[in-house]
């Protein structure tokens, strides 16, 4: 394989797919940090010159991250599905491009040969497409899954609510948990991220959500993300929890910095399968990001597009309800500002798509990247408009715990009616129930805001 | 081609023909909508007032059709200024000097590469490591170091009251104290370097924390044992929101000199440091990752 391209007469040359493949990233801060990325524009397009004639078998050959150190491309190549990989493994990454995008190839199309991709290959094509080519293929792939409620469904748009509180307030997070609700919010996950990552702290956050949703027969799910070891305790405890979370990261060593491996997750995996109280059969929650394994130095020279496609390839081994790139959380030195931002919000939820995961985004900045609010509210739309499972929801957006901004209890409402699209079927009928929104004159309808009709548990509010 | 033309006339003929929009119909005087006010409580709901006793979460804000109240947005644009305010604001070159800090700063040379650039950010520039061999005590208990972090507005501020809360309150406990520096485009693990190379058995670095909405005066404390470049996240132990409305400085340099009192005794930092009969005197800070609840304070107000 000769790694060359010629643009006005300079040959570009490139010592393996590895190198192809960061250079062909557009620009990225995290790329500039770990001095992988093209040295000029010319030599970016030169790169995806090469890589448009590489063939998916040859991406399989070559993983960024070497078999021999690694465990999750050891797991990766040996649980592809052939079959499937046999379909397309003759094509290049161009032609790959071409076919995903064909009028021709539907979503069903798409969805056979998920199994047969490894992250590289779906990294890979990301490198060659543009913003709209990447919300045109994702709005076609269609990953339905199921706990209490059913996700993925056409014409859906999901919200997690997310009612974090500095010190774990439970009071506080009811509160802003049924302020969510009260907005149509919440039926991808009423998910909190707890200050204190303790089993006891756990189990007192979700079982008092659980009263709360069961009082009101409420059709979600409930997590609190602390780390998997602690949530593993707090099964333990007996508490009801149904999505059990874990970050992940895209090679052994990011995830070793982590505190996970394979086989953790799938001891984890095997005891929430016994003991979550989700009617199933997805329960897992992941999150992911451009840059955690740069972070922790475990990223082996590799880009940090292809790292986070190599997150989906684990996530994938567990069916999971719900993935999401939390995509401008970690800071401006991996992804600067609005344009990086958009562009890998756009990225991971394509990629996350076509290797068949239920991908949601969590769209956000932090104060010191150099993202606007407007370039973050054209943001969620334009992941509505590319079929994102599910978005974040806070109280304005607001995270009162981590400080950074994410997607407000008043977006989601927002960007279904512009879309025109609902919550899941279960929640909406709980919505209309409640009348929370009105669809016969498609806008808010009398409960709409109004936190007091989700009736509170004794004891707590 | 004649189909078409057929089709584009029985539209033009369908749609008015050549003449203009017709009017809307008017509209009688429009109602002044509700008030709607952020966060004066008691105007608020009664689930607004609730809330404001456990959460400054936004609640209880109301909504107009599915956005905010025009209040609301006002609001939180002036919340996100204050807190891109503090991210922009450098601390000027003499601040140091000006306050009788020695002056060090990080290998960073200008405020952009200070965001993309974090490893340059933990170590010092060739300059500044001499200055600190020549200048500064050696072989203390404590290293303090005050930096600007991602808030120099923090620093600037609250910075030389926490600086001064928390020497006095180490001497009381029978520590000794390095030579009071200020770092420049500092990170965390700046602190390492620096500890090193005066060897203090702590660094402690008191620097601006990562603003969030409309909260740009906190300032953030790691400490750790044995001072070395290489140490990681689980060797420190920190302390977070250190402003009026959090942890007040002085309260907060007392319970980090108990903090830096117990690495030396117990010769260790981070996860494995043993704090549980310490929890009186530690308060907040006796949780490893502790963060205060904020204060919502009204920020826009126009005369009524």
């Amino acid at each position: 394989m000769r790694l060359a391209a010629t643009i006005r007469n300079v040959v570009h040359t490139f010592g393996s797919l590895r190198e192809v493949l960061a250079k062909a990233n557009p620009p990225k801060s995290g790329d500039d940090l770990a001095g992988l990325s093209a040295r000029s524009a010319v030599e970016r397009v030169a790169a995806r010159a090469v890589l448009a004639q590489v063939t998916l078998h040859e991406l399989r050959q070559n993983p960024v991250v070497p078999y021999e150190q690694d465990e999750l491309t050891r797991m990766v190549e040996h649980t592809l599905n052939e079959a499937a990989f046999r379909a397309v493994a003759h094509l290049t990454v161009g032609q790959f491009r071409e076919w995903l995008l064909e009028s021709t190839t539907t979503g069903e199309h798409i969805r056979s040969i998920s199994a047969g991709l490894t992250p590289e290959m779906a990294a890979a094509v990301c490198k060659l497409m543009s913003n709209l080519d990447l919300m045109t293929v994702a709005a076609k792939c269609q990953v339905v899954v199921r706990a209490n409620n059913t996700l993925g469904l056409p014409g859906r748009l999901s919200s997690r609510v997310q009612p974090n509180h500095p010190t774990d307030d439970v009071a506080g997070i009811l509160y802003s948990m049924r302020e969510g609700l009260s907005y149509g919010c919440g039926d991808a996950v009423i998910g909190v991220n707890p200050a204190t990552d303790t089993a006891e702290s756990t189990a007192e956050i979700l079982t008092a959500i659980d009263a709360v949703l069961k009082k009101n027969a409420i059709p979600t799910q409930h997590c609190v993300l602390s780390h998997v070891t602690v949530q593993m305790r707090a099964l333990d405890l007996g508490c009801p929890m149904d999505l059990m979370f874990q970050s992940l990261s895209g090679s052994e060593g990011g995830n070793r910095a982590f505190g996970i491996s394979v086989a953790l997750m799938d001891e984890a995996y095997d005891k929430m399968k016994r003991m979550g109280t989700a009617r199933g059969p997805n329960f897992m929650y992941f999150e992911t990001g451009q840059g955690s394994a740069l972070s922790s130095a475990a990223h082996h020279g590799a880009d940090q597009v292809t790292l986070e496609a190599r997150c989906y390839g684990f996530a994938r081994r567990y069916d999971p309800f719900l993935v999401n790139t939390v995509v401008g959380f970690i800071g401006p030195e991996y992804l600067e500002d609005g344009p990086q931002i958009t562009r890998a919000g756009l990225e991971d939820h394509f990629m996350g798509k076509l290797l068949g995961l239920p991908m949601g985004c969590d769209a956000c900045f932090t104060y010191h990247a150099r993202m606007s609010q407007d370039e973050l509210e054209c943001l969620k739309v334009l992941l509505g408009a590319a079929g994102c499972t599910y978005l974040m929801s806070l109280p304005v957006g607001d995270d009162i715990m981590l400080n950074y901004q994410s997607t407000s209890y008043h977006d989601i409402p927002s960007v279904r009616r512009l879309l025109n699209k609902r919550p899941t079927p279960e929640f909406d009928a709980w919505v209309v129930e409640r009348d929370i929104w009105d669809y016969e004159h498609n806008r808010p309808g009398e409960n709409f805001g109004r936190p007091e009709a989700i009736t509170p548990v004794r004891g707590n509010p | 081609m004649a189909r078409t033309r057929e089709l584009v006339a029985e539209l033009r003929e369908r749609l008015g023909g050549a003449a203009p929009q017709p009017p809307p119909a008017p509209l009688p005087r429009v109602p002044e909508p509700p008030v709607r006010v952020f966060p004066k409580r008691h105007e608020g709901s009664r689930y607004a007032r609730e809330t404001a006793a456990h959460t400054t979460a936004l609640l209880g804000i109301g909504q107009v059709g599915t956005r905010y109240a025009t209040d609301v947005v006002l609001q939180f644009q002036a919340e996100l200024a204050v807190a891109h305010e503090a991210v922009a604001t450098e601390l000027p070159e003499d601040w140091a000097a000006k306050n009788g800090l020695l002056g060090l700063r990080s290998r960073v040379t200008h405020h952009r590469e200070f965001l993309l650039r974090p490893d340059l950010g933990r170590r010092l520039d060739d300059l500044s490591l001499a200055r600190l061999k020549m200048e500064a005590k050696h072989g203390v208990d404590v290293q303090p170091i005050l930096a600007d972090g991602l808030s120099a507005v923090a620093c600037m501020q609250s910075g030389l009251e926490l600086l001064a809360s928390f020497t006095r309150a180490c001497e009381a406990r029978g520590l000794t104290v390095g030579t009071p520096v200020c770092a420049r485009y500092a990170r965390v693990w700046l602190e390492d370097e620096i500890g090193q190379t005066v060897k203090a058995r702590v660094a402690a670095i008191l620097l601006g924390e990562r603003p969030g909405l409309g909260t740009g005066d906190g300032l953030s404390a790691y400490l750790v044992y044995e001072p070395a470049v290489g140490k990681t996240d689980g060797d420190r132990n920190m302390m977070s929101n250190i402003h009026a409305r959090g942890t007040p400085p002085a309260v907060a340099g007392d319970r980090l000199a108990v903090l830096a009192r117990a690495m030396v005794d117990q010769k260790r930092s981070g996860v494995s440091l043993e704090l549980g009969h310490l929890v009186a005197e530690l308060g907040d800070a006796a949780s490893r990752h502790h963060r205060a609840p904020q204060v919502r304070e009204r920020l826009v107000e126009v005369p009524t």
